[in-house]
């Protein structure tokens, strides 16, 4: 095992050798090119002074060399192990340990590393938060469907997972955006950022002015989630899909009164969509969901009953604040990963579904849930694990239009504006670490496949 | 949802068997539909969408501006369109097909650069001010009489406008940030998405085909070379690639297409090489080696039309993803600069501080329909092709 890992990791040095190399040609490939002179283009300086600015440029970052000499350069800075350079950019010596620069950045001046620290987590933070979200939805779903094959729910979430693969990341974002942030509709949410400038200054947890409001809060939202799951468990279907279309209707209503300025299409619209969304709710055979989602819904109408009422001194505090920024972005980078890995575990599931030694549990007598979970399921697994090593670079993908969108000064809005102003340094750094990432994920991936399955091994 | 399938019938290909099979699927047919629908839009957006009339009489005398101003594309799309069809009424082969469109692409591409020439600099504000001098005896539009670069600075308001919001009711699908119609924008724009969609799908097949057959039928150093090939272009994101690639090279559509092509192959790539290392094997390619046929023969006539069912499925994807992926670029501001494309429109809808909602809804709502298109028939394909499949669902 160990030697695999080791020689998997030598492996990953020509590859992302290879990554660097890509890039860089491309860069120097590109008419015009990064020369000293593309850099102060545009500068309304006098020609002595543009004269210097150039050898400046050209001393600082070597741009007066060949481009192989360039990318050899930027390589032996990067890496751990290399020659070392005094003032005059002669040879001095060689090092093991000279540790690794990414350099210095053309347009924002100041060192790489730095700017990477800043934004790596953010985007981090964005991934760390779908990927759980994406893997519960879909299991969920999935299995389902699985078990269910060829019924209504089968077809109908198939249908409703291709449809939110094919929507694009940033029509989504735009209309979430549109919709729900700016202030010609419901400004629910914050148009962009993570978080307001005021809630730098607040404290770390929400906090409300007197503990009967925190009661009230609780006792509504409480009371909310009973009614909820009380609706979805006791009530027959014929009332619950009529209550629950009521809901709808009123919400909807109430939404088209929250509009500013008069949208009698948009109400109507939006009411009739309501009525088919939560009486849907109602009307769905799968009980877990229907608990679980009517569940949430009486505990948001009881949580918003009691915001209302209470009303008092309530300050959000930086968690919230920093929940209520994410929730819009983070629900663009869920539903897609969630759609198509949903697809991928429900085929995962049906094809183990039929196998052999599934048939047999179920013939000596084993119940469903024991057959579908703990037998079937573990063994479906192993296409979920091989998947995730590419949906980690698909999040990074989707995480650059996630942020130019949102205005969210991640890694991904990094890299756009690097390649868009020509910062070499910038994207060749960004182009190591995201090609390292995406490496470490498809080892780990392949690690996991290991220890899930007993059959592999890597000898 | 048990289908039976139709028994293979002698004289029937393996093709046309899954191309019934397809068709039988409801999803299929729609994205089908949807496609065809882009085809007819894309052939015929001139006459679809322009400000030049088709038709004016000017005392007394005929004329057709809209004839006139049509460019050397149109000719060759145009051509190519009709001899597309009159070879499909005429159950042509594949190979026929292919050989037929090509040499028209060529003959009507050069013929058309040579002759057609359209004048170079396009006046619309013209004909909307002498039909309101009365000039013209009669005149006949195109059914949205509006040019993509149609900015109507004539107009009294330009900029943006929400669909049919003005008394006159003549912009179905608003107007965009410069004043131009949305809808003959769309139009037009269905070209660069069908225009990019397969031709950077052909090109990264023909590259995913290459490598990957290579690295299948030699393995040993070929193979561990080309995987790390391979390799290096999935771990940088695509998109990333795309962007700089995009950022540091001049935008042009046929670029565009080149570019996308180049950084999708390795998908292809992989699944050539899983699929030949396994034919490579089988007993009729060791007979084809055995008879000394030359290197070309054995991969490309004897193999690959052995492996290519699961290829085709991921192309049809691979169409989609490429359609998505000059949206992405034309979205964040690298796209074409001056030319209509679904991406840049839907950028438009929140870059001023408003939010433009047609400007989301029809140019998304047509990348949407689009991309979901191409998924439902290469669902359709897959579900055909996948042997697997077909077990369970029997």
């Amino acid at each position: 095992m160990s030697t695999y890992v080791i020689r998997r990791l030598l492996l990953m040095i020509p590859t992302l050798l290879g990554i660097t190399l890509v890039v860089f040609t491309v860069m120097a490939a590109s008419p015009g090119g990064i020369s000293a002179q593309s850099l102060i283009e545009g500068q309304n300086l006098e020609p002595q002074a543009k004269k210097a600015l150039e050898d400046y440029y050209n001393q600082l970052y070597g741009l007066d060399s060949p481009p192989a000499v360039q990318y050899l350069r930027w390589l032996n800075n990067v890496s751990p192990v290399g020659f070392t350079f005094d003032e005059e950019r002669h040879i001095s010596g060689f090092s093991f340990w000279k540790g690794s620069d990414l350099g210095t950045s053309f347009r924002y001046g100041r060192p790489v590393l730095d700017l990477l620290e800043e934004r790596v987590p953010l985007t981090l933070l964005l991934n760390a938060l779908s990927l759980p979200l994406i893997y519960t939805l879909a299991i969920a779903v999935g299995v389902r469907a699985a078990t269910e094959r060829g019924k209504v729910f089968d077809v109908s979430s198939s249908a409703l997972m291709l449809g939110l693969w094919s929507i694009p990341t940033m029509l989504a974002g735009v209309l979430l955006i549109g919709f729900f942030a700016s202030d010609q509709y419901w400004h629910w949410f914050p148009t962009a950022g993570l978080n307001t400038r005021e809630a730098l200054d607040m404290p770390f947890l929400p906090h409300w002015g007197s503990l009967q409001e925190v009661a009230l809060l609780f006792g509504t939202g409480a009371v909310g989630t009973i009614m909820g799951i009380g609706l979805a468990l006791k009530v027959p279907r014929l009332l619950r899909v009529g209550l629950l279309a009521g809901l709808g209707l009123s919400l909807g209503l109430w939404m088209g009164a929250n509009l500013p300025g008069p949208h009698l299409g948009v109400t109507v619209l939006l009411s009739l969509l309501l009525i088919v969304a939560v009486g849907g709710l109602g009307y769905t055979d799968y009980t877990g969901l229907r608990v679980s989602l009517l569940g949430l819904l009486g505990a948001g109408l009881g949580l918003a009953v009691g915001t209302h009422w209470g009303g008092g001194e309530f300050v959000r505090g930086f968690l919230l604040d920093r929940l209520w920024h994410l929730v819009l972005p983070v629900l663009c980078l869920t539903y897609s990963g969630f759609a198509f890995l949903s697809k991928l575990t429900r085929t995962a599931v049906l094809e183990n579904l039929m196998a052999d030694y599934a048939r047999t549990a179920q013939a000596k007598g084993l119940a469903e849930k024991v057959v579908l979970w703990k037998h079937v399921f573990r063994n479906s697994l192993l296409p979920l694990i091989t998947v995730s090593a590419t949906l980690l670079p698909g999040l990074l993908a989707g995480s650059v239009i996630v942020e130019s969108i949102f205005s969210i000064e991640g890694m991904g809005k990094l890299a756009v504006e690097a390649v868009q102003t020509r910062d070499r340094e910038l994207v060749l750094s960004i182009t190591l670490i995201s090609g390292l990432l995406t490496l470490v994920g498809y080892l780990i991936a392949d690690l996991c496949y290991a220890i899930a399955d007993p059959r592999v091994s890597y000898d | 949802m048990i289908r039976t399938l139709s028994p293979p019938r002698r004289g029937r290909s393996y093709a046309v068997q899954v191309a019934r099979e397809v068709l039988t699927q409801w999803g299929a047919r729609l994205g089908l539909a949807w496609i065809g629908l882009l085809v007819f839009l894309a052939v015929f957006a001139p006459f679809l969408a322009n400000s030049h009339p088709l038709l004016l009489s000017q005392d007394g005398q005929l004329d057709s501006p809209l004839v006139r101003y049509l460019t050397p594309a149109d000719v060759t799309l145009l051509a190519l369109f009709f001899t597309g069809l009159l070879l499909a009424l005429s159950r042509a082969s594949l190979r026929t097909w292919l050989g037929g469109l090509g040499s028209v692409l060529l003959l009507a591409g050069t013929l058309s650069a040579a002759w057609v020439q359209p004048p170079a600099l396009a006046i619309y504000e013209q004909y909307r001010q002498q039909e309101a001098a009365g000039e013209y005896d009669w005149v006949v539009y195109a059914p949205i009489p509006y040019s993509p670069k149609d900015y109507q600075r004539d107009r009294g308001e330009t900029g943006l406008q929400p669909p049919l919001a003005s008394p006159k009711k003549d912009h179905w699908f608003g107007t965009e940030e410069n004043g131009a119609d949305v809808l003959a924008r769309m139009v037009h724009a269905s070209r660069i998405a069908l225009g990019i969609g397969f031709i950077a799908t052909g090109i990264a097949l023909a590259l995913g085909i290459l490598i990957g057959g290579l690295m299948g039928y030699f393995s040993g150093a070929v193979d561990i070379i080309g995987m790390r090939l391979v390799e290096i272009f999935e771990a940088v994101p695509t998109l990333f690639l795309l962007l700089t690639f995009v950022a540091f090279f001049e935008r042009s559509l046929y670029l565009l297409m080149v570019i996308i092509g180049i950084t999708s192959w390795s998908g292809y790539a992989r699944y050539v090489r899983a699929e030949f290392l396994r034919l490579r094997q089988q007993d009729f390619v060791q007979a084809a080696l055995a008879c000394g046929l030359p290197l070309h023969s054995i991969l490309f006539r004897h193999m690959l039309p052995n492996g290519i069912g699961p290829i085709l499925v991921a192309a049809s994807f691979g169409v989609a993803s490429a359609i998505l992926a000059e949206a992405v670029l034309s979205f964040l501001g690298l796209g074409l600069v001056d030319d209509p494309s679904w991406g840049q429109m839907l950028n438009q809808a929140v870059r001023s501080s408003t939010f433009n909602w047609w400007m989301a809804a029809f140019p998304g709502g047509a990348i949407f329909l689009t991309v979901f298109a191409y998924n439902l028939v290469g669902e359709a394909l897959r579900d055909a092709i996948d042997p697997y499949l077909k077990k369970s669902l029997r």
